[in-house]
């Protein structure tokens, strides 16, 4: 097959003399937009029937076939949701607890990070390989233990379980700001070391200014994470003052199993934040997106 | 003075090596509080039996033999229910033992065709204990044995899981594709990255209940776009393929952004060699674009992999492994026994059961890469 593709390529050359090359770009970008476009229409249309839906009222959505702009518009379910459930507490919640958590990894792991790139001292290497070997054990395996473990603390039903492990650090996180302080120039510690810092204000004045792009990308990757986790919460939190979003939002959905309407304003409050901050901070995501691949 | 010049630097290397001991302190503590500690505690309560109100009580193999053993059974021939004979399938009628025809092959003329008799067993199911759910049947001369997992649940869950797993290489390939679309030096490309990445951002909480609305059997959007009536979560058929397309719609922009980098570092080189050598648009795609994007389909495959094997949050919030057990996950099943039959230690038997898994596809994985991804130092041999 590879042998003989040369020459079948030659002789289809041949036969479409006329096939320009301007005209095959063209019929490739043309292509290329229509697949684009239906694809997004396609990835569009929840998000557009979410709020349609959230929109109409109670009866308005047994209608075949659906009405795509609702009439009349009305915004009872949102007043509803916002009354008569604890959403806004949730999130609360969820900001409070994703924010903490990511910048307490994010101070811890950049640390360790920044030692494991720039000092030297013995076992580093093995220290380092231990950690990344943390990366690889799947979350269930650990989940049942730690349970045990933060039950003994009397921790089930408060946010700690979900918080203090953050605190000292991921491993992933340390990898990717390791990885990041490796290709910063040397001169930095000279400079540094002549001016007699130490290492802590080599770290906070020199180093830590400069980490802004990695910084931004574990802000990304850790908010997203922390605000979109079910199963920790599921596990660990009891009652419905303390619950996040996600968990809001199955509650929801056990509590009002048929109410589309109010199901999908539900939604809507829970996703709109995220989404302005996706929207808002879109460069950082592409970004981080980028940085995690390369590791592959 | 060489002498105290030593002494300073070994006192300058103390220094920096107490310092670089503080920094990466937090997360090697956290590493043995809240990886290396769990791990070795879920292995050793694997072979315990726990509660958590009662202290742990040895099980030795037990869990592992719960969770790993088959069950034989051997399915009893079916007997006539006043004489005790047994009954025999001659054709399309049911007789007992002593009516079966004496000739091997009797011509019958309503059926037009040569029939033959061989003896009737009962249900499989109905033989295993109850529970149990039988895999294979055999047959040893006229007995016939079935063979079912002693932990139905666990095995139908891994089932489920590898199966839903299906959805990754269409994923991949459906994201290749849109890449592909977008490195064509296209307008609003960052509009159109912006779309297809948001999806895969989303608590899986919440855009569980958008497709709840979309599935929904009668005023859902999918039957009223497809012109159909499926019940497409209600039904054992059509629910895994269900939880299949919401997860791909849910994971593409990631799969997607990943690619395009992988493209965009496609040497412009290779194309114009390609060309030179009079390669059409497909060729160009086989020989110089795929190879060039087999690193960056491995790190997507080897992420999926090990992700879906812990799907839980899609099918907890959307079926709850319903019906049946049609979409029952292994992490679902890990979760019922421990949070809701307080069974931790068999619970920690079936994760590390599902760890070890993940762990030996991971390295299937990388043995197999070696047969197809190229890295860019290995084209030159």
């Amino acid at each position: 097959m590879a042998t003989n593709a040369p020459s079948t390529a030659v002789t289809s050359a041949q036969t479409h003399p006329r096939f320009g090359r301007r005209q095959q770009t063209w019929t490739r970008k043309g292509i290329a937009y229509g697949v684009l476009i239906i694809g997004a229409i396609t990835m569009l249309l929840p998000f557009f029937w979410m709020l349609s839906t959230s929109l109409k009222p109670e009866r308005g959505v047994f209608t075949m076939p659906p009405q795509w702009i609702p009439d009349p518009l009305i915004f009872d379910h949102y007043i509803e949701v916002w009354n008569r459930t604890d959403m806004v507490r949730g999130l609360f919640n969820s900001a409070f607890i994703a924010l903490l958590t990511t910048f307490g990894e994010i101070f811890a792991s950049t640390m360790a990070g920044f030692a494991f790139a720039r000092m030297r001292f013995p076992g580093r290497n093995r220290f380092f390989a231990l950690l990344l070997i943390t990366m690889m054990i799947p979350g269930v395996v650990t989940m049942i233990p730690s349970f045990i473990f933060f039950r003994l603390l009397g921790w089930i039903d408060t946010w700690l379980p979900l918080i203090v492990p953050l605190m000292f650090g991921t491993a992933f996180a340390v990898f990717l700001s390791r990885q990041f302080f490796a290709t910063l120039p040397r001169e930095l510690e000279d400079a540094a070391k002549v001016d007699g810092a130490n290492y802590l204000q080599m770290y906070f004045l020199i180093f830590l200014p400069l980490a802004k792009p990695i910084i931004a990308t574990l802000f990304v990757l850790g908010f997203i994470a922390r605000w979109n986790d079910f199963l920790g919460p599921l596990i660990y939190l009891r009652s419905a003052e303390n619950f996040t979003i996600p968990l809001m939002l199955a509650q929801l959905n056990s509590a009002y199993a048929t109410r589309w309407p109010l199901l999908m304003a539900g939604s809507v409050i829970a996703l709109l934040p995220i989404i302005i901050i996706f929207v808002l901070l879109q460069r950082y995501f592409v970004e981080s997106v980028a940085i995690t691949g390369i590791k592959g | 003075m060489a002498a105290s010049a030593k002494q300073e630097r070994s006192r300058l290397g103390r220094n920096e090596a107490i310092w670089g001991y503080l920094f990466i302190a937090a997360p090697l503590i956290g590493f043995l509080i809240f990886a290396a500690g769990p791990l070795i505690i879920s292995l050793f309560l694997s072979f315990t039996n726990y509660d958590l109100f009662t202290s742990p009580r040895w099980a030795g193999l037990d869990n592992w033999q719960q969770a790993l053993s088959l069950t034989f059974a051997e399915v009893p021939q079916r007997l006539d229910e006043e004489t005790g004979e047994r009954i025999f399938r001659c054709g399309r009628t049911d007789v007992p033992a002593s009516q079966v025809p004496e000739l091997e092959g009797t011509y019958d003329e309503r059926l037009r065709q040569e029939i033959t008799c061989s003896p009737l067993y009962g249900r499989p199911r109905e033989s295993l204990p109850s529970g149990y759910s039988p895999w294979f049947e055999f047959m040893i001369g006229e007995r016939s044995f079935v063979v079912g997992a002693t932990d139905p649940i666990l095995w139908q869950g891994m089932f489920n899981t590898v199966f839903l797993m299906l959805g990754i290489p269409i994923s991949l390939a459906i994201s290749l594709g849109l890449a592909m679309a977008l490195n064509q030096g296209i307008y609003f490309t960052n509009f159109f990255r912006l779309i297809y990445y948001m999806p895969t951002i989303l608590p899986i909480a919440a855009t569980a209940l958008i497709w709840l609305w979309i599935f929904n059997p009668d005023f859902g959007l999918l039957n009223y776009a497809l012109g159909t009536r499926i019940n497409w979560l209600q039904n054992a058929d059509m629910v895994k393929p269900s939880l299949i397309i919401m997860g791909i719609w849910g994971g593409l922009g990631y799969q997607m952004l990943i690619y395009l980098a992988g493209l965009q570092g496609v040497p412009r080189q290779l194309y114009e060699a390609a060309e030179i050598d009079g390669a059409n648009t497909w060729q160009k795609f086989r020989f110089v674009t795929w190879p060039s994007l087999t690193p960056t389909t491995f790190f997507l495959l080897i992420t999926s992999m090990i992700g879906g094997f812990q799907n839980f949050v899609q099918p907890f919030i959307m079926t709850q492994g319903g019906p049946g057990r049609a979409s029952t996950t292994v992490v679902m099943s890990i979760y019922d026994n421990a949070f809701r039959d307080l069974q931790m230690g068999y619970a920690s038997t079936q994760a590390w059961l599902l760890g070890a898994i993940i762990m030996l596809i991971t390295v299937i994985n990388f043995s197999l890469a070696r047969r197809w991804v190229f890295y860019e130092t290995d084209t030159a041999s």
